[in-house]
């Protein structure tokens, strides 16, 4: 106002002139349509890191429902492969991924994926299962976010106390060599119970720069987990829901799988 | 300065003349989750609103959606059936005879695919199938469409609800959508033996309906979830009573119906169909996605001793070598007992989902 008054004066203007003259200015002004600025998302810290998991059988990339063949000399088609791994972070104890869920039917290799100063995570770790307290919690209480949530973890929870499943191979098998197929032999194994968490661990990670992001990538092979320190015969050992009777054969499949995740170059 | 006046009156008119958008503000409709439930996830695209859940369910009950002005949504979901149709094949207009049984409408919102070989991701996908489907509604959206617009009620609510002044196929179908989501069960007794069974704190009124649950019933859900009896519980789990996947439970040797295999194209798919919920499974007969099964006596023979295994044959069917469970007389009459808590009477009396007077 002190403004007008010195041009008023100044310029010997009329003061009701000025004033119409700034009213109708803002009328005109206001009239034009204030379209909101769209909000603009937070930008996020760090490097996003992305890691995959690659199933192979031996040499070969493993794809389900397509043949190959055991040392046994049994054709199996593999028709289901998930793990569910918490607790992801370096050997320095930050965490960077609390959960994740691996399916491989449902998202091919896609497992997990965090920000990070890059350089952060020279090696990782985990474990394939969940910790004893949320293994027990209520599936529905955790986050929508959370693969924890029963919306996301669908089959991998048994629907009460006993909790999450940790990890689960199906397979159909053919165990006779008659040169006819019939893959009638199924394999179920689904491993879960607190006493069956395992840890499994990458001392070096060969991360890859790629379109802006940092990239591992995990070989878990099927071949090695048959192979492994105590091999797994498909023909007499073919299902566990690690269910009483079921211990050894449970914590043989989990642990071999651990032994069996390794870095791709 | 005489031209002072004309420039304010100008603007002023200017001003006056703007096009302010006429909104009608909606009111958030708040949906009654149960504390055992996970959250509902709502598509951002369509939020949840009390005027579009009012016009969803008139629309639901709208027999103008059907070519000759006869068949509702409605007709072959009856909320007495908790929204599913006691006839084994539903009919359409004309009286053109289905080719799978309709399924149950309960707890939608927490689906991730819906028909029986799970060929619309979402549910106002969904919606849009049936009105111009030649064995259903037989009438084109267009014709739809020009319907409703030729009513002024219903131009006015549409309005109201999206603030929308035209009404589209995309709009009828979220509508919809909003007043299925509302369709939620969760009030069974085997709600409280799924709460007990999960150390979830119960309410005066479920340790009311505990003290009720019977040993037959509870032995039945043991049976239900025992891996060598029943062992149901693979499919058939958690508060939702299914797991979102795709099963061949060995109905047929040779399936006539290839069911997912038919949308994905993949032999691994062969028949194939969408896991069901067992809720309100009492009410929901006939069983199967052709309803071949009247009684959930036969669907109990069936997994106990009627399993036709192939290569095909979902591999948690664990006794499918022997035909399946093999259960005797008392475990299958537990085994029903169980099944029949899993009826939700609220439900299919609760007023909110009838149709509007």
């Amino acid at each position: 106002m002190a403004v007008l008054y010195v041009i008023c004066i100044m310029k010997r203007f009329n003061f009701y002139f000025i004033s119409c003259a700034l009213l109708s200015l803002v009328l005109v002004l206001g009239a034009c349509d204030k379209d909101d600025e769209p909000d603009t998302p937070p930008q996020t810290t760090g490097t996003v890191h992305e890691v995959s998991i690659y199933p192979f059988f031996g040499a070969d990339s493993l794809y389900l429902d397509s043949v190959y063949q055991t040392v046994e000399g049994y054709r199996v088609k593999f028709t289901e492969l998930k793990l569910f791994c918490s607790e992801i972070g370096n050997s320095g104890g930050t965490i960077a991924v609390d959960a994740a869920l691996f399916d491989y039917a449902y998202s091919q290799h896609r497992f997990c994926s965090f920000s990070a100063a890059t350089g952060l995570y020279p090696n990782l770790s985990g474990y394939i299962g969940i910790d004893s307290l949320r293994n027990h919690a209520d599936p529905s209480a955790f986050p929508t976010s959370s693969p924890l949530n029963i919306v996301n973890a669908n089959d991998m929870h048994w629907g009460w106390n006993p909790g999450y499943i940790f990890m689960k191979i199906e397979a159909r098998v053919d165990t006779i060599d008659d040169g006819s197929d019939l893959f009638d032999h199924n394999v179920v194994f689904h491993v879960g119970n607190d006493e069956n968490r395992v840890l499994f661990g990458f001392p070096s990670v060969n991360w890859k720069q790629e379109n802006g992001k940092e990239i591992a990538r995990i070989k878990w092979d099927l071949a090695a987990v048959l192979q492994g320190a105590s091999p797994i015969d498909f023909k007499t050992e073919f299902t566990s829901h690690s269910a009483p009777g079921q211990e050894a054969l449970s914590l043989k499949v989990i642990t071999q799988t651990a032994a069996a995740l390794s870095i791709l170059p | 300065m005489k031209y002072l006046g004309l420039f304010v009156l100008i603007s002023v008119l200017v001003w006056a003349c703007r096009k302010d958008k006429i909104q009608f503000e909606v009111t958030p409709y708040q949906l009654q989750i149960p504390g055992h439930f996970p959250a509902m996830q709502i598509p951002a695209d369509n939020p949840m609103t009390v005027e579009g859940v009012a016009l969803g369910r008139k629309l639901f009950y709208e027999t103008r959606l059907s070519l000759d002005n006869s068949i509702a949504c409605a007709s072959c979901h009856v909320q007495e059936n908790s929204f599913g149709d006691p006839r084994q094949y539903s009919e359409g207009v004309n009286g053109t005879l289905g080719t799978r049984n309709s399924i149950a409408l309960i707890n939608l919102g927490w689906q991730q695919s819906f028909f029986w070989d799970g060929r619309a991701k979402t549910l106002e996908e969904q919606i849009l199938e049936p009105v111009p489907n030649p064995l259903e509604m037989h009438q084109s959206w267009d014709k739809t469409v020009a319907k409703l617009s030729a009513d002024q009620n219903y131009r006015n609510e549409f309005f109201i609800a999206f603030n929308a002044s035209e009404i589209t196929k995309e709009l009828v179908s979220k509508a919809i959508a909003q007043f299925l989501r509302t369709l939620i069960s969760a009030n069974s007794k085997f709600d409280v033996m799924y709460k007990v069974a999960n150390s979830i704190p119960l309410s005066a009124a479920d340790q009311n309906i505990s003290a009720q649950i019977t040993p037959e019933e509870w032995y039945g859900f043991d049976l239900f979830k025992s891996l060598n009896d029943g062992d149901c519980f693979h499919c058939h789990n958690g508060a939702l009573m299914q797991v979102q996947k795709f099963s061949n439970n060995g109905l047929d040797f040779e399936p006539a119906d290839l069911g997912r295999e038919s949308i994905t194209g993949n032999s691994a798919d062969h028949g194939k169909f969408k896991v069901p919920t067992l809720r309100n499974i009492a009410l929901t007969a006939p069983y199967m996605h052709d309803g071949r099964f009247a009684t959930l006596d036969e669907v109990i023979e069936h997994y106990s001793s009627g399993i036709k295994k192939t290569e095909y044959t979902d591999p948690l069917i664990e006794f499918a070598h022997q035909g399946g469970v093999q259960l005797d007389a008392a475990q299958k009459s537990a085994l029903k007992a169980f099944l029949l808590t899993l009826t939700d009477e609220q439900f299919v009396k609760n007023k909110a989902f009838a149709k509007p007077e």
